[in-house]
């Protein structure tokens, strides 16, 4: 099932020892110097003519044509229909899959009747329905509206119906026998236990929900990032391609980053635990 | 006298869940005959009308079977496909296991190597890497290696990056009485991380098997001559939903028996271990 996937893991936290701080100062060095290393390899074999320009383009092709990209009204356009589909897909997904995942979360019976619904969309990959979506809504920003909401909604109704299932039950035992209520147990202690798992679902959904606009775009689209970089491919537009690659890097980093804030800010009222 | 509730106790779940089934099924069937326009028309009038949808749009669980048994049973068309799909699959998710294993334990065991490829992880993480999809077809043209490599660059990266998490959460106990011992690197890891990593790699190798399938149905959308994915697209553009419904539900199928397989290795290479009671 959705496992996070963290790479921060050992990133330094709170006061860094000089130890710490001389690793951190490693990891930005060897991890940066790579990186560069990589681009100006990269760079090498298209200047060089070893590999032709053509096929693998090149860092500096790819930043000019982006830049050239930028002043382009088609591409503010592609980008805000792409932005478009994934805001109102995802949008859909979570304002659903939250409710729905706390409602089976605490009801048995109701996860017994919509278990195997959940369950089968789950094991199949949702953009093999993308033909069947085309044909129910067409080749318009609709049909990636629902692979997006399809790809985003599992993850997020997965994620928060175990977070419920996971909640301590000492401390309901105890809420019980201090006769609180059920409301009051449900928001003051299985809401607040579930953040954690709801936000894993959030990434792993907000990644499925990338992977549906570009899938949806590629399949069948009249715009969009994605329709950029499958007409640019059958174009040989080997720049353009990769900027639009970019593009939707950026949109994965960016939305993971901004989850990740938001995370935090709800789970400040945690005590820290080092 | 109250066996029978007992029996529905007992069975509740089941019950449940495939009344639900049915339910749906029905519903599902119905929209397609008609049933629900005409049992509501004396009620409703002429809105009933929009309770009957064309089964060339949604199909219904009968024409779905009935086109399931032709292409398995009488023409037999769909092993093609299904051959032509698990090859590049087959070969996909190899290559995958063939990278990510030892780049993953690479960068678990190396700190200086993980700093390395983090970055380059954690990007091609964050990219939907279907993207790359153009790309490929442009270097390797749309036959069975593009396929393969979208395959590879869409199950690699849970791999590498569960690989590398197993490495990083062995017990330093263990290695620490191994190394005072003298062990060297080599037999640290053939008795120590190895076996230790084992359910980190299965867990990752289940989701390999879920992001293989979409590479198996978006790496054929690019013309190939046939596989499932291919075939899930022409019946599409050809509005045969029925064969689109077997194709996805054939795809369901496998995957459902892939991790099923896995499971049960993970069971018995489990075994082993002793049973912790809390």
């Amino acid at each position: 099932m959705a496992v996070p996937i963290d790479l921060k893991q050992d990133a330094p936290q709170g006061r860094a020892s000089p130890a710490e701080s001389g690793r951190a100062h490693e990891r930005l060095i060897i991890g940066g110097g790579t990186l560069i290393a990589l681009l100006l390899l990269w760079e090498g074999f298209a200047r060089s003519g070893l590999i032709d320009p053509l096929f693998i383009s090149s860092p500096t092709r790819v930043a000019q044509t982006g830049w050239g990209l930028l002043q382009d009204s088609d591409f503010w356009n592609d980008l805000g229909v792409s932005g478009t589909e994934f805001l109102f897909g995802y949008g859909m997904a979570v304002a659903v899959a939250i409710p729905l995942g706390l409602a089976i979360g605490l009801s048995r019976r109701l996860q017994y009747m919509l278990s195997p619904f959940v369950d089968t969309l789950n094991a199949v990959p949702r953009v093999t329905l993308l033909p069947l979506i085309v044909i129910w809504s067409g080749i318009g920003i609709w049909s990636k509206v629902v692979v997006v909401f399809l790809g985003a909604v599992i993850p997020i109704l997965i994620n928060t119906q175990s977070g419920v299932k996971a909640c301590e039950a000492r401390f309901i035992q105890v809420a019980r026998s201090f006769s609180a209520s059920r409301f009051k147990i449900f928001s003051s202690i299985i809401l607040p236990g579930t953040v954690p798992f709801v936000f894993t679902g959030l990434k792993y959904g907000a990644g499925r929900a990338l992977l549906g606009v570009v899938v949806g775009e590629l399949y069948a689209s009249t715009a969009g990032i994605g329709h950029m970089i499958a007409a640019a491919g059958n174009t040989l537009q080997t720049d353009v391609v990769f900027f639009g690659v970019l593009i939707f890097m950026l949109a994965g980093l960016v939305t993971v980053a901004l989850l990740d804030r938001c995370e935090q800010q709800f789970e400040r009222w945690r005590p820290d635990v080092h | 006298m109250c066996t029978e509730r007992n029996v529905y106790l007992r069975h509740e779940r089941a019950i449940r869940g495939t009344v639900m089934v049915l339910l749906f099924l029905v519903a599902w069937e119905g929209l397609a005959r008609g049933w629900w326009a005409d049992a509501l028309r004396p009620l409703l009038g002429e809105p009933a009308e929009r309770l009957q949808l064309k089964p060339i749009f949604i199909s219904s669980p009968t024409l779905v079977a009935a086109s399931a048994f032709r292409m398995f049973f009488v023409t037999g068309e769909i092993w093609r496909d299904l051959a032509w799909s698990s090859l590049g699959y087959g070969l996909g998710l190899a290559l995958a296991i063939a990278i990510g294993i030892p780049l993953g334990l690479a960068a678990g065991w190396y700190r200086r190597f993980a700093y390395a490829i983090d970055p380059i992880l954690s990007a091609l993480n964050a990219t939907p890497q279907v993207a790359f999809l153009p790309l490929i077809v442009v270097w390797v043209g749309t036959g069975l290696s593009a396929r393969v490599l979208i395959i590879v660059l869409l199950a690699v990266l849970p791999i590498a990056i569960n690989a590398r998490a197993a490495v990083r959460t062995t017990d330093p106990r263990l290695i620490r009485v191994a190394a005072s011992f003298g062990a060297r690197d080599w037999r640290l890891f053939l008795t120590i991380i190895l076996p230790s990593a084992v359910p980190f790699l299965l867990a990752a190798l289940r989701i390999a098997i879920g992001r293989g399938m979409i590479g198996v149905v978006v790496g054929e959308v690019y013309g190939s001559a046939a596989g499932i994915g291919a075939m899930i697209n022409q019946a599409g553009s050809r509005f045969q939903t029925d064969k689109v419904f077997v194709g996805v539900l054939t795809i369901l199928a496998a995957g459902m028996i892939l991790v099923e397989i896995v499971q049960r290795i993970e069971r018995r290479v489990e075994a082993w271990r002793p049973q912790v009671e809390v």
